[in-house]
């Protein structure tokens, strides 16, 4: 009686060991598994960077300024003239830049009763790269010297001071019956970079 | 029992013979400077422009690879679209890989992308398009690429 407990107590000790070491098995097989996919995994992180240039900025500094005009005179004012106009542009120094003016061919009474010719020659304009924003007293080599305003160059930049200026000089051609009053004319000029 | 022993030993074997991949970055996706309203584009083939990942692992084994792209960058409370088109990735599983000549060009960085290591792993090139605006606000502008790699098993 006293060996048939002793056998069955054996075996269902022998069971339990058997059941513990197969959840061990398990569980030490779920962390290996565990183990191995999370090294088959691998993960980097980059960056994409950018640096942004300074935006462009333009202005009219001085109005294309004739003065007082003669019926039938013509006046022209050179782009080297106190009166010339003075537009002036900020951005990156040294970048590319394409310039574009939009020019008149009349300038008109503000009731819009009578209109003046005007015009823009092939040298009517200068680019100082110096920045200097005088007509006046613009150093050769400091950019470009008496150019075509209707055809800027390719190779305008921003001078390296973050300023470049444009000097525009022009005509007018008032006829002999030109209505005395004060004549306007829209000069716009559109400044992008190229990129380089 | 012995089935249960055989396949511990079997897993503990596969982790043994199958080691980690791992990656390592080269070199950042790197536009410079960008001038407002002007798109910039850095190509694939762009040596030290370009993003560079490697990736080291067991010779042969099959990867799958993929990268989860932004689309802004950001600096300063603002934001530069970016564009990464379907052309924009590379992969060269040779010994000695080129980035101006990959083996594999033209892939498309938005899919997982399956391809094996070589004897010298696989390194991998994205390139992208950032778009600032016109009026675009000066200053630093960064964005995060990520990139996960995992043994297909084949």
């Amino acid at each position: 009686m006293a060996e048939n407990y002793s056998f069955t107590y054996s075996f269902v000790t022998s069971q339990r060991l058997h059941l513990w070491l197969k959840i061990s098995l398990l569980v030490l097989s779920f962390l290996i598994v565990m183990a191995a996919s999370g090294m088959a995994q691998d993960v980097a992180v980059g960056q994409a960077t950018a640096t942004v240039l300074a935006t462009l900025a333009v202005s009219s500094t001085a109005a294309l300024a004739f003065g007082n005009v003669y019926q039938g005179v013509s006046s022209t004012i050179a782009n080297n003239n106190a009166s010339a106009s003075v537009f002036t542009i900020t951005g990156a120094a040294s970048s590319g830049i394409m310039i574009f003016m939009a020019l008149p061919n009349y300038v008109a009474l503000a009731d819009g009763s009578d209109r003046m010719t005007i015009s823009f020659s092939s040298t009517d304009a200068s680019v100082d790269t110096l920045g200097g924003g005088n007509p006046t007293t613009m150093a050769a080599g400091s950019g470009f010297q008496n150019i075509n305003p209707h055809n800027f160059p390719a190779a305008a930049v921003i001078g390296a001071g973050g300023t470049t200026n444009i000097y525009l000089g022009g005509k007018v051609l008032p006829t002999i019956d030109q209505t005395a009053g004060a004549y306007t004319g829209d000069i716009i000029l559109t400044v992008a970079y190229t990129g380089n | 029992m012995k089935n249960l022993l055989v396949i511990a030993a079997t897993l503990l074997l596969a982790t043994i013979s199958c080691p980690a991949q791992t990656i390592t970055l080269n070199n950042d996706l790197i536009f410079g400077n960008v001038f407002p309203g002007i798109p910039k584009t850095i190509t694939k083939y762009s040596v030290g422009s370009a993003a560079e990942f490697h990736v080291a692992g067991t010779s042969g084994s099959e990867i799958s690879i993929q990268f989860a792209l932004p689309t802004y960058m950001h600096g300063s409370g603002f934001n530069i679209e970016m564009i990464f088109f379907n052309t924009d990735c590379s992969i060269d599983t040779l010994a000695s890989p080129s980035q101006t000549s990959p083996l594999f060009d033209n892939l498309n960085p938005w899919t997982t992308l399956v391809y094996r290591l070589g004897s010298a792993g696989l390194t991998l090139w994205l390139g992208g398009t950032a778009i600032p605006k016109a009026a675009q606000p000066p200053g630093s502008y960064t964005a995060t690429i990520v990139l996960t790699v995992a043994y297909t098993g084949a």
